[in-house]
């Protein structure tokens, strides 16, 4: 391994860190999770969409990242509920409500949320956001279509405003995040498309897959809407910058990257180069791809955000395909703290997932440190395996055509980097990971996409929801004992977003100081709860709490409580404990 | 000598040196051989590339020539883009060279550094791109094998086939293009570049699954290279620790180092 100058950093932080964080250490447990999904009412079923004509086998197979979870408090009654996708025409999606003791109901058809999956259009992700700060958590469901946003009505019923919403252009979305761009105190929406804007299942022309498997430049970019107020949203996709894009997009993720109270932007794409794009503040944005990370050649899948080591800096979790095949590692993006960042996920041993989709950070275990769960498998199927028959008959044939649908051989009964154990990583005091998933029991073999990471009861410990695709859905209920103190943070803006997306919560507890920020939708297909977790160790108080709003009002929270929830409302303070 | 790393392009040239492959190529050339050393030691990378493709025109079948010309060409590219070298600035190499071999049917050595040109590549490409490069070197060592059967061609494309992961099953393939090497190399005295067969051959039997003739094969290697790192590395190691050893050792994001000047230094 060169040491490079982050490398060296960690080197000296390595034999730092023990004594920095020796009090934390001794909280430190074995993280734990119980599967019960089934026992939970939320075991769904997801199905890719079954398309027509020969080559309904290949665009099934490209079209089965379409499973996905969001958390969010429809209902305002504090607890978190969800919202599951299914893909295939005709099928409903989900909605559950949250009883608080691990038990949901669903409420689909009396939401009146079911619609989505019609001969034309095909569901792949969905997000809560309240997009007219009327304190009702809004649904948008992002389609190979156009999306679908539905106003929350109250009483538990939803109204379709699709129409007069402005989001009237297709688009082959995979996926979508909200975040205020602009700071203008309303959440903006971006979406994320996988596909050239072309229906799939009319196909009218065959040559729709990637151009170059590496370099891939017919994609579907990404559009950005601005959010006008009134419900209307208006498309600045070129205003903004990122018009250029034809990459595959397969996942967005936010965050304030250079400090400096604005949301940039990291671009996942599979099939070629990820994009990063700094916010300039004055609606536009700057791609600095080539100076902060340099280009790739890699499948990009997943952009969480996180500052998993502390030090003030959000770093980004991209995962790619590290499997028999194909070594490509994944990217764990350590924020430089001058607008570039080093991969060192070799170093911190999160480099090789198999074929990685959805990656989540959470303090499952309350030490302070963001730990990782990374979903992963393509297709779970018979025993023949569909790689040297894809090598054989397409890869590797002369003038063979990659766009063209009609070139790519039949899976039919094959397995494709199927059964793949999920991982696990235990976050070592921010120097290293620690892969632990078969004594946390969350190594299941299925073929993973989506997660919601939210403490769904209450009790202190994180649970993780896990969609999978043309498979049932996993609950893993926290279970870890031992573990540290911890505090959740509800926060309402005013000025600022009333989501409050963006807004920047730093705590310090014995001697540790933790940044997080309130995401809106990071991760592929899959949205965590909007209330900030933060395990604090051993510590029994805080030494300060400050939110940083994405208004710019920077305030000082005084009486936080641990073990608790602090609703906090901007310019109000603490509300409740 | 430059010894970057202990890699298999370097020794198989050794053999290419010692079966009479090269040596009658040098004279002719060793004027442009000589300015093109000293651009590359002023790393004027074009003057150096100018000269070899020159010098190439007039003599496709020195080895030596095509081996300094694809250096300048890496040299060239890492010099002026980070990491691994601009994918794009490999294109020259193997432009170049699908000309000369064209122009040229029977230069077997041409139609090995052709190859050789897709290797250089392979470490700054994506991994999908990386599997094609691979193919295409396949290919091009097989043309200069149909051409002369040399022992150096068959030690390359053997050890190439070692790079392609199990499930693709191209390790037989391998594992019979070195044992014609191993035979070559018999009848010969032994020579210090001969150590790479015994590594190579040895991790083509464990490819097969076959460990104990993998041992014996890295036995018989260190029996007449006791001083041998990468045979020693094989027979001190078992199990998952000897599968992670040659896992990183065949990595095709690691740059095989295909600076085959140490033939000319060795003797």
């Amino acid at each position: 391994m060169k040491l490079s100058p982050t490398g060296a950093r960690f080197a000296l932080a390595a034999i730092a860190a023990p004594l920095a964080v020796w009090g934390w250490a001794e909280a430190t447990a074995t993280i734990k999770f119980t599967e019960m999904a089934a026992k939970a009412g939320i075991q769904t079923n997801h199905h890719t969409r079954v398309f027509p004509g020969k080559a309904a086998d290949v665009l099934r197979m490209f079209t089965s990242g379409g499973s996905s979870g969001a958390a969010g408090d429809y209902d305002g009654d504090g607890l978190d509920d969800l919202f599951v996708t299914d893909s295939d025409n005709g099928k409903p999606n989900h909605l559950f409500h949250n009883n608080g003791d691990m038990t949901f109901t669903e409420v689909t058809d009396k939401a009146g949320v079911a619609k989505g999956n019609d001969p034309k259009s095909i569901v792949a992700d969905a997000l809560w956001f309240d997009y007219d700060n009327d304190g009702k958590e809004d649904l948008l469901v992002a389609r190979f279509g156009t999306p679908i946003l539905y106003h929350n009505e109250g009483g538990g019923k939803f109204k379709d405003v699709s129409a007069g919403s402005g989001f009237t252009r297709f688009g082959n979305t995979i996926a979508a995040v909200s975040f205020d761009y602009d700071n203008d105190g309303l959440t903006d929406v971006m979406f994320g498309n996988y596909f050239k804007p072309l229906n799939l299942i009319e196909l009218p022309d065959p040559h729709v897959l990637p151009n170059d498997l590496d370099n891939a430049i017919n994609g579907g970019g990404v559009t950005l809407w601005h959010n006008d107020g009134k419900g209307k949203f208006t498309d600045v996709t070129d205003k903004a910058g990122f018009g250029k894009l034809t990459g595959w997009t397969l996942d967005l993720g936010h965050g304030d990257f250079d400090n400096d109270g604005d949301q940039d932007i990291y671009i996942a794409c599979d099939y070629g180069t990820d994009r990063i794009f700094f916010n300039n503040g004055n609606g536009t944005f700057t791609d600095t791809t080539e100076k902060s990370i340099g280009f790739d050649t890699r499948k990009g899948m997943n952009a969480e955000v996180t500052d998993y080591d502390n030090d003030g800096y959000l770093d980004i979790y991209v995962t790619n395909i590290t499997d028999e095949y194909m070594k490509e590692c994944n990217m764990l993006w350590h924020n430089n703290h001058d607008g570039t960042f080093t991969d060192i996920s070799k170093e911190t041993n999160t480099c090789a997932t198999l074929w990685g989709w959805a990656a989540k950070f959470g303090d499952f275990d309350n030490d302070g440190w963001p730990d990782l769960y990374v979903v992963n498998g393509l297709r779970s199927a018979g025993k023949e395996n569909y790689i040297p028959v894809l090598l054989n008959n397409l890869l590797l044939k002369p003038g063979m055509d990659f766009t063209d649908v009609r070139n790519w051989p039949d899976i039919g009964g094959m397995t494709w980097s199927g059964y793949q154990k999920k991982k696990m990583f235990h976050n070592l005091a921010g120097q290293t990971f620690k892969e632990i998933s078969g004594e946390a029991g969350t190594d299941n073999e299925m073929d993973g996409r989506g997660l919601s990471v939210a403490d769904f009861n209450h009790d202190g410990k994180l649970d993780i929801f896990q969609v999978n695709a043309d498979q049932k859905a996993i609950f893993y209920k926290g279970v870890t004992e031992g573990g540290g103190n911890w505090a959740q943070f509800k926060l309402t803006g005013t000025k600022s977003n009333r989501d409050a997306i963006g807004a920047r919560i730093t705590v310090k507890a014995a001697g540790l100081t933790q940044m997080r920020e309130v995401d809106g939708g990071n991760g592929y297909a899959g949205q965590s709860s909007k209330t900030v977790h933060i395990g604090i160790g051993k510590a029994t108080k805080f030494d300060s709490v400050e939110i940083r709003w994405p208004s710019g009002l920077v305030e000082k929270i005084n009486g936080a409580a641990i073990g608790k929830i602090n609703k906090i409302t901007e310019g109000k303070g603490l509300q409740t404990k | 000598m430059r010894m970057r790393n202990l890699t298999p392009a370097k020794w198989l040239l050794s053999g290419a040196l010692l079966t009479g492959l090269i040596v009658p190529a040098f004279a002719a050339s060793e004027a442009e051989i000589a300015k093109a050393e000293a651009a590359m030691a002023a790393k004027d990378y074009n003057t150096a590339i100018t000269v070899l493709e020159a010098a190439l025109q007039n003599d496709p079948d020195n080895i030596r020539l095509g081996s300094d010309y694809r250096q300048a060409i890496l040299r060239k590219s890492v010099a002026t883009y980070k990491k691994e070298g601009n994918p794009v600035d490999f294109d020259r190499c193997i432009s170049f060279f699908e000309k000369l071999v064209a122009g040229h049917p029977n230069a077997s050595m041409a139609y090995l550094n052709y190859g050789f040109c897709h290797v250089d590549k392979i470490a700054a490409a994506g991994s999908i791109t990386q599997v094609l490069l691979a193919n295409t070197a396949l290919t091009q060592f097989t043309k200069s094998i149909e051409i002369k059967p040399s022992w150096i061609a068959l030690y390359t494309r053997g050890n190439s086939y070692l790079y392609w992961p199990v499930i693709f099953g191209k390790a037989g393939l391998g594992v019979a293009d070195l044992e014609r090497a191993y035979a070559m190399q018999k009848s010969e005295p032994t020579r210090a570049y001969h150590q790479r067969l015994y590594i190579s051959l040895g991790d083509g039997y464990w490819k097969q699954d076959n460990i104990e003739k993998a041992r014996a094969m890295w036995k018989e290697g260190i029996s007449k290279f006791p001083d041998s790192k990468q045979l020693k590395a094989r027979l001190d190691r078992k199990d998952d620790d000897l599968k992670s050893y040659i896992d990183d050792q065949l990595d095709p994001n690691k740059r095989v180092d295909t600076d085959l000047h140490e033939i000319w230094e060795a003797k």
